[in-house]
């Protein structure tokens, strides 16, 4: 939840202060209350949602969108499934009627198979939302300049891949993903294509602000669990990161002063 | 309590629950009221829309390990429960095993599908066989000769859910223990129904609620969850067994119906909407359905269907005691899985043994302080 008091070391979003480095998704459970089991032991505030398959004017997702309400998280709609800015932003100004809220999870689909961001049509589509006072979370690549043309149209926040949604495949391309954290003073959040909560902390260590996933945890065989394992990865990788990595070198040196060990053991 | 067996029993729904129950309940003596909100014979009742798979394996999958030994026990129980309805006893209970498939690129898939399996039944691979191209091909010839590999669940059963159907409906309407309450909204209450439409109070003995999602508006907890299916009829094809299709997006299922008609289901989606098949659907359903088997391309689309699976927030089914009325519902995508054991467990409140104790955890017994089980 977003608070007042005071958090030790925020994630802010549009202004917004949220303990928790985890976003997670809804979809995909065996059961809701998997889902909700799932939600709380991941310790997250911000879960994403979508509305797509659902008849919104007719209230037909009540049950299960109250349910999600209950869980006392910020609620993230996305516009997944969307192949072009049109379907996106209409989507947007729906989940922002049904929702109450100006935040969106912008993504427009360019291809079936892998389900890689259009990036045209999602600036194109971010730049619309944004000058209707949405408050856009991009589902991007790792691609430096469409990220830098999603910032020049307004987007305070970037969410560049790992690898394709569902995949798991974890950091596929960590030499851009690094440009990108060089780069850009923005909040970064890796979104989609996690499988492992290694993964999840490699991504934190490099950097980005946060983790946002879904799959990896819902088709777990225990998706409690394992939510809690990527929560305590992201803390962790948060943490190595603020501490300051060692860089990586060739020669050994060891952790323990070899002065005190008898010299034969130092001659070669 | 042991319940006369003069007692007056009323039963609120009649889909596949409230037959079971009304047809068992007058074997063992009882008189039965059973009310249904909408038609008997072109009935809106999520037991028509179903493809009438008992596949406890597969469903294990997609939810644990109890659904899977109810299931089990089901299996146990159809053929017996088949037979014992004698001359209206439906012709179609077929019990060839079902295969899973998945396309050459999603070989993951299936391996997916046994982690899981294996996750939530434990390794009991005597009930899975590893299918080569070839021995796909002697099963089911007319299946997309690209399938490399297939699992064949070898104890899974299908039958023809809408002739069982009209069995029941067939026997409720010749018993002299049962009248039929036909187009008759109500709402239920212990010991009491009440007709809405116009509004009549009537009492019972008992009163027994398994009217799904018509149960909703006395029972919040529980949520319809859309399901879509297709129904086609052609020559061209012919199929022995139920055949899933694992695929990354979607796990579809594809199952032989009698006179060359095969349904192809279904969408999950969280929406109470029970308005027809969107376009969307219906282009996954048929991809997929022309994707298992080509021959399909020229197949008739016969009928399309959308309705809701009663489902609570855990997708686990529930029996409710309390006293003078009964609550049965939630049995979600797994109805003719689960419809046996369920009854057995309603029926326990009449004094019935359950062939069974290990599913007893599943009955909620409010007339005992501090709620927990058992009968």
């Amino acid at each position: 939840m977003s608070q007042t008091n005071k958090i030790a070391d925020p994630l802010t979003l549009y202004g917004e202060q949220f303990a928790s480095r985890f976003l997670l998704g809804t979809a995909l459970y065996d059961s809701p209350q998997l889902m909700r089991d799932s939600i709380v032991s991941s310790r997250c505030d911000i879960v994403t949602l979508g509305l797509r398959r659902q008849n919104p004017a007719q209230g037909d997702g009540d049950s299960i969108w109250q349910y999600i309400r209950d869980s006392g998280c910020k609620l993230l709609p996305n516009t997944a499934g969307c192949k072009t800015a049109k379907e996106a932003i209409n989507l947007a100004l729906m989940s922002r009627e049904m929702f109450d809220t100006a935040w969106v999870k912008l993504e427009v689909v360019g291809d079936d198979y892998n389900l890689q961001p259009d990036s045209f049509a999602l600036i194109e589509a971010a730049g619309e939302l944004i000058s209707q006072g949405f408050k856009v979370l991009p589902y991007c690549t790792e691609d430096l300049i469409v990220c830098q043309r999603l910032l020049d149209v307004g987007c305070q926040v970037l969410m560049p891949w790992g690898s394709p949604i569902g995949t798991g495949q974890g950091l596929l391309n960590r030499y851009h993903l690094n440009a990108l954290r060089q780069r850009f003073d923005v909040p970064l959040i890796v979104d989609a294509g996690l499988g492992a909560p290694s993964q999840a902390a490699e991504a934190m260590e490099m950097g980005f602000d946060g983790i946002l996933l879904n799959t990896a945890v819902a088709k777990a065989g225990n998706p409690p669990l394992m939510a809690q394992a990527f929560a305590n990865a992201i803390e962790a990788g948060r943490e190595a990161f603020t501490a300051g990595l060692m860089q990586k070198r060739q020669t050994a040196s060891p952790s323990t002063p070899t002065i005190g060990q008898p010299f034969w053991h130092q001659q070669k | 309590m042991n319940p006369t067996s003069t007692a007056h029993v009323a039963i609120a729904g009649a889909g596949l629950l409230g037959r079971l129950t009304a047809w068992r309940l007058t074997r063992a003596g009882y008189k039965i009221d059973l009310y249904e909100a909408g038609s008997l014979t072109d009935s809106s009742s999520a037991a028509i829309s179903a493809a009438g798979m008992l596949s406890p394996l597969s469903e294990a999958v997609v939810s644990d390990y109890q659904v899977y030994r109810m299931g089990l026990h089901s299996l146990v129980l159809w053929p017996q429960w088949l037979e014992a309805l004698g001359r209206q006893a439906p012709r179609h209970f077929h019990r060839h095993g079902s295969l899973v498939v998945a396309h050459p690129q999603d070989e993951g898939e299936l391996l997916q599908f046994e982690a899981d399996l294996t996750r939530v039944v434990g390794a009991r691979n005597e009930l899975v066989r590893h299918l080569s191209a070839q021995q796909i091909q002697t099963l089911e010839p007319d299946l997309n000769p690209h399938f490399k590999r297939a699992l064949l669940l070898e104890n899974e059963a299908h039958l023809d859910n809408r002739e069982l159907m009209q069995s029941l409906l067939d026997y409720c309407r010749n018993s002299a223990e049962i009248r039929l309450f036909e187009h008759t909204k109500v709402d239920v209450g212990p010991h009491t129904v009440t007709e809405l439409n116009p509004l009549k109070k009537r009492n019972y003995d008992w009163v027994i609620d398994c009217r799904g999602v018509g149960a909703k508006t006395q029972q919040p907890a529980l949520r319809g969850v859309r399901g879509e299916t297709l129904h086609v009829q052609t020559s061209e094809v012919k199929l022995q067994r139920p055949v899933r299709l694992m695929h990354p997006r979607y796990q579809l299922y594809i199952v032989p119906k009698p006179n060359q008609r095969y349904i192809i289901g279904a969408t999950q989606i969280e929406s109470e909407d029970t308005s027809p098949i969107s376009l969307q659907s219906s282009l996954e359903l048929s991809s997929a359905l022309y994707t298992l088997a080509p021959a399909f391309a020229e197949s008739r689309i016969v009928e399309t269907d959308s309705n809701l699976r009663p489902a609570y927030m855990d997708n686990l089914p529930k029996v409710e005691f309390d006293h003078g009325i009964i609550r049965a519902n939630g049995l979600y995508r797994h109805g003719y899985l689960l419809a046996p054991t369920i009854t057995e467990l309603v029926l326990t409140a009449f004094g019935q043994p359950a062939t069974s104790d290990e599913f007893f955890p599943f009955v909620y017994d409010h007339r005992i302080p501090h709620n927990k089980v058992n009968v």
